[in-house]
């Protein structure tokens, strides 16, 4: 049988249909500076242009045979398009992902998301141009599964008001932030609605602020769990939740929220997180973004090993735990492609295989 | 009256409790009566914020209670501290502080500037999304003992690498501390810093483990 093409194998991953070998692909920022280098770009270029943003995305998949492209690449949009100014950083010779500098509301009575606000939101600021970016890669790279992807509502929030006003505020003014976690959660649910119907064939609920060495079980549990419920309800299939930071205690709660597949960080135990969640959960993670691809005294052996490791902790797809950082030591992120195909020809817990793998029962 | 331990009791539980109106209730009743600033500062406000790392290790306290505690502890630092005689210590330890440029995350940056202060120390806070170059110039300019750098993301944390670099050509025996989320104890290492911590909870524990080295440092820098 003919190797899948990377659409192939990731919806049929989320499909739970047994694939040829495992999926190596991410629904978070994914790209890279080889690709970016090999295009001519500038990496603050990148992020300010639709044509910049899938061509990037196309060639950093293509050159690493990844399963899918990611589209888009930092997380400063909706807080622009609500009115902050970004810093590209232009001028720096290193790789800076934009920021927020100075957000325009300094205390939470201040915030006032408008139901105009919400209704317009994708043609504010560079909103517009991630649904051009997703039609260029969807006409230009078919053979790839394009993910796109949201902050969830408290990583949001503190993308808006100063994070740790947001956290004092959980104990200090907990009905206003509810209330403003739930204007963000209408405004997420209707952002990946538009990602969505522009033709992003998965989308990721990203929610890093809330992870169990910030925020505690309880919290999440009460504040953040039902939120997330209710964005990933309201979103079509497929769809992850992704959580970074230690998330061992939250992974059960995670599963509740209702996504298609967990992703988590290097932080998160998975042989105890598989135990927990039982073998017919898709789980994805959760290799370092930088020990293995980026680091430079990370051998090929070292990252080949690692891979393995992550496999064998029970995932089903290999994600990296985070944005991947765009300045891979190329052969290293290549022999991890190679090994998670080749290690990744047994079946996952999960996820069977075309060549009779079969789940484990 | 009350008795100075009662006191510094209280001021160790206000903190603890991140009672701010209470630790400054408390400072100024043990100003008042003229006990030891330094002492309420070290056994009453340290000592709680010491509880305080312990809480958070034990997954009891998270992220917003350590921030409250600590606006309690600044509560008391600020009618305390000016109260510390200067006469008999020798000139200010100093350090420069910042988060790395393309990192707009200060909450861990915040903490362990406050275990900078409270151990006494001359903090030249540089701010967040700080270019590279100015932590070496602020070192220069102030001959600071210790540069402590903090980043959040994977993304920004290659740029500590550059600056201890170029720091320690400069000046080999300045102390590097990093922080933040994505460093390790291995990128620490790797990157030539003497010192790290991996959360904004967990710089709380390590700025007390470094109030402790501080003053042995001190007291290496008076003997000399």
């Amino acid at each position: 049988m003919a190797e899948m093409s990377g659409y192939e194998r990731v919806m049929r991953t989320f499909g739970r249909e047994p694939v040829d070998t495992m999926p190596f692909f991410s629904g978070m920022g994914m790209v890279l500076q080889p690709a970016i280098k090999k295009l001519g770009y500038k990496f603050p270029q990148v992020h300010t242009s639709a044509e910049k943003l899938a061509r990037s995305g196309i060639e950093s998949a293509r050159m690493f045979n990844l399963d899918s492209v990611v589209i888009p690449y930092d997380m400063c949009w909706e807080s622009e398009a609500l009115g902050n100014k970004i810093s590209l950083y232009e001028d720096s010779e290193d790789i800076l992902y934009p920021t927020i500098p100075n957000k325009n509301w300094t205390e939470l009575d201040q915030v006032n998301i408008t139901d105009n606000d919400i209704e317009t939101i994708m043609s504010r600021g560079r909103m517009q141009l991630i649904p051009e970016a997703i039609k260029i890669v969807k006409k230009e790279a078919p053979e790839k599964a394009l993910g796109a992807w949201q902050l969830g509502p408290f990583t949001q929030m503190g993308q808006t008001i100063e994070l740790d006003k947001v956290l004092k505020a959980v104990f200090k003014q907990k009905a206003k932030v509810e209330a403003i976690l739930d204007r963000f959660t209408e405004m997420i649910i209707e952002i990946g609605k538009s990602l969505q119907a522009a033709g992003a064939d998965f989308i990721t609920l990203r929610e890093p602020g809330v992870a169990a060495d910030l925020i505690s079980p309880k919290t999440f549990k009460e504040i953040i769990k039902p939120r997330l419920t209710r964005i990933l309800d309201a979103w079509k299939s497929p769809k992850v939740l992704h959580i970074c930071g230690s998330t061992d205690s939250l992974i059960e709660m995670m599963h509740d929220c209702g996504a298609d597949a967990l992703s988590v960080d290097i932080k998160n135990n998975l042989i105890e997180s598989r135990k927990k969640l039982g073998d017919n959960v898709l789980l994805f993670g959760n290799f370092d973004v930088f020990a293995l691809p980026c680091k430079a005294e990370t051998t090929v052996e070292q990252a080949v090993a690692g891979m393995k490791t992550n496999i064998d902790g029970g995932v089903d797809a290999v994600w990296p735990g985070c944005d991947l950082w765009p300045d891979i030591k190329e052969e290293n992120f290549r022999a991890m492609e190679q090994t998670v195909r080749e290690y990744g020809r047994k079946a996952s817990p999960a996820l069977g295989r075309t060549d009779g793998g079969s789940l484990k029962k | 009256m009350k008795k100075k331990e009662d006191l510094l009791k209280e001021l160790k539980d206000t903190v603890i409790n991140y009672d701010e109106d209470g630790c400054k209730a408390a400072a100024q009743e043990y100003a008042d009566v003229n006990y030891p600033a330094l002492e309420g500062i070290m056994d009453g406000l340290a000592a709680g914020m010491q509880v305080v790392g312990e809480l958070y290790e034990k997954n009891e306290y998270f992220v917003p209670e350590v921030l409250m505690c600590a606006d309690a502890l600044y509560a008391g630092l600020a009618i305390l501290r000016p109260l510390v005689p200067k006469a008999g210590r020798g000139p200010k330890s100093q350090v420069v502080i910042g988060s790395i440029q393309g990192d707009v995350h200060d909450i861990g940056k915040n903490l362990v500037k406050m275990m900078f202060d409270v151990a006494g120390w001359e903090v030249y806070d540089l701010g967040r999304d700080v270019p590279l170059e100015d932590f070496v110039k602020e070192q220069m300019r102030t001959d600071s003992e210790v540069v402590a750098m903090s980043a959040m993301m994977t993304t920004t944390m290659l740029g500590m690498k550059k600056v201890i670099k170029m720091i320690k050509e400069k000046n080999p025996n300045v102390m590097i501390m990093l922080g933040g989320a994505p460093v390790t104890k291995d990128v620490a290492k790797l990157f030539g810093a003497d010192g790290y911590a991996e959360s904004a909870g967990n710089a709380v524990q390590e700025g007390i483990r470094m109030i402790g080295r501080l003053r042995e440092f001190e007291a290496s820098k008076a003997a000399s």
